[in-house]
């Protein structure tokens, strides 16, 4: 019982720091980044590449290496993210929703096969592993592993939540959320704060890709597809647009997944957590956290 | 295949006339042109390769011109088409095998399915946001295909083989040749269909749905109905297209339904011009036979797919040959500046005035 | 519009017939078709292998072990005077672009095949070849509903399902094991293994199916999965499935603290298992599968050719598909030409013709009489035979 609890929780921080990016680019400018999901693959494969052309690290500095590698891989994945923004967002900001989801589409296929080919197709083994003890509390076994990686979570999205809270970007993020135009009347430069958004959310992304690789050990270039689903999954439960919404989905999602195999059998998981989405959707559109939305399309 | 001009255009045309090519590509001879094309294609080509990927192209028209109806026409994205043509196709194997019948006369339980199967996905994802609805759908597709893949009926993993081919009137259209004939004309009559539908009454509404749902709902159109209208036409043409498949394969699994199926499929759609059968139907033969054609070049053609999806949306987004009559409404939005997302109340109003009858 | 369509229809049906019936009497236009395929001339051997998608590494394997086979036979000229050519085309593991490539290699005037590696990719294409009348040699692909549509011009050199599920019994009785859970990765391949082993286990009635569980391929967190094992607490888990999700599961077991034994199917015989466990972790895992190269008594020649031709070493399946060659040569052989039946009757009557898994005789449903299976063990981090079983 309490290991499903942990089981859940545990991959549920992978959700919720994808669903974040998700709920973020929402809120502000209203577009399902379809290629979000794909931004986690890419940054598991930016850091599979950096470590390997460093060679073999010692086993004693594989943490700090990660740490390193991680930003970096933040800021990589980031700036594709903007890059991706850039090319094939922008420039349908004004152009029917149908557009600029199927833009997404064709970006997520680009980012896909475009490192299927130049990666090739096979599993990759991530160079570095991040291995520990492991001990039982309350009956569930836990690694040591599995709490660095939770730390990390956790501490990117309270910095997270800190920046939309208390810097100027984050009250303009907001307020470009809330009304595009009356921000642009105050002098907010909204396509800078668009930008940020994409950074920040595909940085986050990039985050989880990378921790994904160092825990799990195999990244592949379709990882990003079904944990996408399930992140934007995740961001609906908590209600789109947002942030805590989503981590909360996020966590949430982990858990109803890890009872929900237990109780159907892992055959119909997934089953299980499209059908909550749909549920969701028809029943609660607007989340656990999500206000009204009036607008229409 | 059909002609397709358009009789609810607003009779004062708004922009420059028509040039001589764009009359040519408006000719009411284009879908006998096309069809004559696919009918002496045999001719010149009958190996049972040459028939085998005919054949796939000529289903993915059908698939391509069911989807057109949805998003097209009606302005739904729909990310898990695909789930349609799975219900047809195992629907019609699993009677087919059951009780040894002859495939077609699987069809009309196969009608009925998808139409539960449209009423069942679209009644409570189409009041959605069009976003949502695309997400759900995809939830949707992969749930079909996942309990596909988990039931016994569905023979599991493995699927279904050995499904009859086609028998008409105690005749064998199993072969290559004449099946592939079969399908150009049920395809042929079902794209006719589709054009049809897209000109008619209901068609009309689809339209007005697409370009602005508060004006159409407040012109007295019940949108939900039409939505749900447009979604079940989908679904069956879809279902044939499972049909089809199931009889020119023989085998079916879960792993030929899979999101990619549906994403080739939309684009097609995207490529070709949504709304315009003709655009559909040249994208629908593009984007199938591209794959035979790239076949060495391994996953670099999704790479291309996915620049070329992103490039069309971004340069052209009406597709490479879109629906003529919606090109004046174009123009006049572009006079008018761009405005922001959402509902653009003023721009449908000539489309409106056109589509009342 | 709806009341329209009917007549429509019979037009349009009357015409394609009569469309039909002319050019199908007419004798096929344009060529193409397998009349193209001489009496003279080399003798075209199709493979639909995967050359393209995830299992492309294998296809590799594949397409070397035929090509030494064909290059070997035609260096001792060939069979009946006549060269052998080898017709590669990609199936990508999947259903309908293997039926595409099976139709391409039967318009290209293929005589034989020897090609089938995923199962739900090879099952189309058998009634392709069946309507040709080629006969097929299948070197991988070992469901068991390849052997359940009873085609006659079906041939299967891999153990089936069902003796792969038979020697994993076999074993786990030999090895003392008490109670055992079976997780597959809702694949055909997978899904068949267990559910053979499942079925031969309670005839057996010694081992306990403890758990009996799927889960979804292509995923990294497999915790649930891994929480039902280690709550059914068995002595040996079985895994039916391939090496990605495999190794990931060993990993995620042993960090668990799983203290029983684990064995795979050969779908997750791959060095990349090891890497993907860990090394430490993939140590002591038992595996069923048939010979690979390096567990072959006397393939060492055999070996070192193949490493001289291709610089690489050979990989799972490059015996069989090296053998699926010879044994179409043999047939044509003892057949005295290329004529589907006469191929088909010489492969049901060849007795005792060697091949890596010994003396070949096909049973009555054309598969191994006895599949070849035994089990290996990671040692070093290796695949290294266990026990041969017999």
């Amino acid at each position: 019982m309490t290991q499903l609890v942990w089981n859940g929780l545990f991959v549920g921080s992978f959700y919720a720091l994808i669903a974040l990016g998700y709920s973020m680019v929402y809120g502000i400018i209203k577009l399902l980044n379809f290629a979000h999901g794909d931004i986690y693959m890419l940054g598991a494969f930016v850091g599979f590449a950096m470590l390997t052309s460093v060679g073999v690290i010692p086993a004693s500095m594989s943490i700090t290496a990660l740490l390193i590698v991680l930003l970096l891989c933040m800021v990589v994945t980031g700036g594709i993210g903007v890059g991706i923004e850039y090319l094939a967002y922008r420039p349908l900001r004004n152009s029917p929703r149908l557009a600029v989801l199927i833009t997404a589409v064709g970006a997520s296929f680009t980012l896909e096969y475009g490192v299927s080919a130049v990666a090739g197709p096979n599993p990759k083994v991530f160079p570095v592993r991040l291995e520990g003890d492991s001990f039982t509390v309350l009956g569930a076994r836990i690694s040591v592993p599995q709490i660095v990686l939770m730390v990390i979570a956790v501490l990117l999205m309270l910095g997270l939540n800190a920046y939309i809270q208390r810097t100027s970007m984050g009250r303009a993020m907001r307020a470009i959320a809330l009304d595009t135009k009356g921000s642009l009347l105050m002098g907010i430069n909204v396509n800078k704060v668009i930008t940020w958004t994409f950074f920040i959310g595909s940085a986050l992304a990039g985050a989880a890709g990378v921790m994904a690789g160092a825990y799990y050990g195999k990244i592949d270039f379709l990882m990003g597809f079904i944990i996408g689903l399930k992140a934007f999954t995740a961001a609906v439960i908590g209600g789109i647009g947002n942030i805590k919404g989503a981590m909360l989905g996020g966590l949430l999602l982990g858990l109803l997944e890890a009872f929900g195999s237990q109780w159907l059998g892992g055959e119909w998981r997934d089953v299980f957590t499209f059908g909550v989405l749909i549920a969701f959707l028809t029943l609660k559109p607007t989340g656990l956290l999500g206000e009204r939305v009036t607008e229409r399309v | 295949m059909s002609d397709n001009v358009d009789t609810t255009r607003a009779p004062r045309r708004i922009g420059k006339p028509a040039s001589r090519i764009s009359r040519l590509f408006e000719s009411r001879q284009l879908g006998w042109a096309a069809f004559a094309i696919a009918v002496l294609f045999p001719f010149v080509l009958a190996s049972n390769y040459a028939m085998s990927i005919g054949t796939t192209a000529v289903i993915f028209i059908l698939l391509a011109s069911g989807l057109n109806i949805v998003v097209g026409y009606c302005g739904l994205l729909d990310l898990g088409y695909i789930a349609f043509m799975a219900v047809g196709a195992y629907t019609s194997g699993i009677i087919a095998k059951a009780w040894e019948l002859p495939i077609l006369f699987t069809i009309p339980a196969v009608v009925i399915m998808c139409i539960l199967a449209g009423l069942i996905i679209g009644g409570p994802t189409l009041r959605l946001r069009s976003d949502y609805l695309a997400i759900v759908t995809l939830g949707f597709g992969e749930i079909i295909r996942l309990t596909a893949n988990n039931l016994a009926i569905t023979g599991g993993p493995s699927g279904i083989y050995g499904i009859p081919g086609v028998d008409l009137f105690g005749l064998d259209l199993s072969g290559p040749v004449p099946f592939y004939y079969f399908c150009v004309a049920v395809v042929a009559l079902m794209v006719l269909g589709s054009a049809r539908l897209g000109k008619s009454r209901l068609g009309r509404a689809w339209r007005f749905v697409r370009e602005d749902e508060d004006a159409a709902e407040a012109m007295g159109i019940h949108t939900y109905k039409v939505k749900l209208a447009a979604y079940i036409f989908g679904a069956i043409w879809g279902g044939i297209g499972g049909v089809l498949f199931a009889a020119h394969l023989s085998a079916i699994s879960p792993q030929s339904f899979v999101f990619l199926q549906s994403a080739l499929v939309l684009m097609a759609v995207v490529l070709g011009g949504m709304g315009n059968t003709r655009g559909v139907v040249v994208g629908a033969v593009v984007i199938s036979l591209l794959p035979e054609f790239l076949r060495d070049m391994g996953n670099l053609r999704y790479v291309i797919f996915g620049v070329v999806l992103v490039a069309v949306m971004v340069l052209r987004p009406q597709g490479f040959w879109p629906s003529r009559a919606y090109e004046p409404e174009k123009l006049d939005e572009a006079r008018k500046g761009k405005r922001d997302g959402g509902p653009r109340p003023g721009a449908p109003v000539t489309t409106a005035k056109g589509g009342t009858p | 519009m709806k009341l329209r369509i009917p007549k429509a229809l019979a037009v349009g049906a009357v015409a394609a017939a009569m469309l039909a019936t002319t050019t199908g009497c007419g004798g096929i236009l344009g060529g193409g078709g397998s009349s193209s395929s001489a009496d003279t001339g080399p003798i075209k051997i199709a493979a639909v292998i995967p050359l393209s998608g995830s299992s492309a590494p294998t296809g590799v394997y594949m397409k070397n072990g035929m090509q030494m086979a064909v290059d070997e036979i035609n260096a001792k000229g060939g069979v009946l005077g006549r060269q052998l050519s080898l017709d590669l085309e990609d199936g990508a593991c999947d259903p309908t672009q293997a039926a595409a490539a099976a139709n391409k290699a039967v318009s290209n005037g293929a005589l034989i095949s020897v090609g089938g590696y995923c199962s739900g990719a090879t099952l189309p294409t058998l009634p392709i070849f069946n309507k040709a009348n080629i006969p097929m040699i299948i070197p991988a692909a070992n469901s068991q509903e390849l052997v359940n549509q009873k085609l006659p011009n079906v041939f299967m050199i891999n153990g089936t399902g069902t003796q792969q599920a038979a020697a994993a019994v076999k074993f786990m009785v030999k090895d003392g094991v008490k109670s055992v859970a079976l997780v597959d990765d809702n694949t055909s391949y997978s899904k068949d293994i267990a559910t053979e082993t499942k079925k031969d286990l309670a005839s057996d009635g010694s081992v306990k199916v403890a758990l009996s569980t799927s889960v979804t391929a292509g995923e990294s967190d497999y915790s649930s999965a891994v929480h039902d094992i280690m709550g059914a607490n068995p002595d040996m888990l079985y895994w039916t499935g391939y090496y990605q999700e495999g190794g990931l599961i060993i990993n995620q077991l042993k960090a668990a603290g799983f203290k029983g034994k684990i064995m795979v199917a050969d779908g997750s015989v791959d060095p990349s298992l090891v890497k993907i466990a860990g090394s430490a972790n993939a140590e002591g895992v038992f595996a069923t599968m048939t010979q690979t190269p390096d567990t072959i008594k006397g393939a060492e020649t055999w070996i070192a050719n193949y490493n001289k031709k291709f610089s690489s070493a050979p990989g799972p399946y490059s015996t069989q598909s090296y053998d699926a060659v010879r044994v179409a040569a043999e047939a044509i052989t003892q057949a005295k030409g290329t004529k589907g039946a006469d191929v088909i009757k010489a492969l049901e009557g060849i007795n005792g013709f060697q091949i890596f898994s010994g003396p070949l005789k096909f049973t009555p449903e054309h598969t191994l009489s006895s599949g070849g299976f035994q089990i290996l063990v990671v040692q070093g981090g290796k695949f290294v035979l266990k026990d041969a079983l017999s």
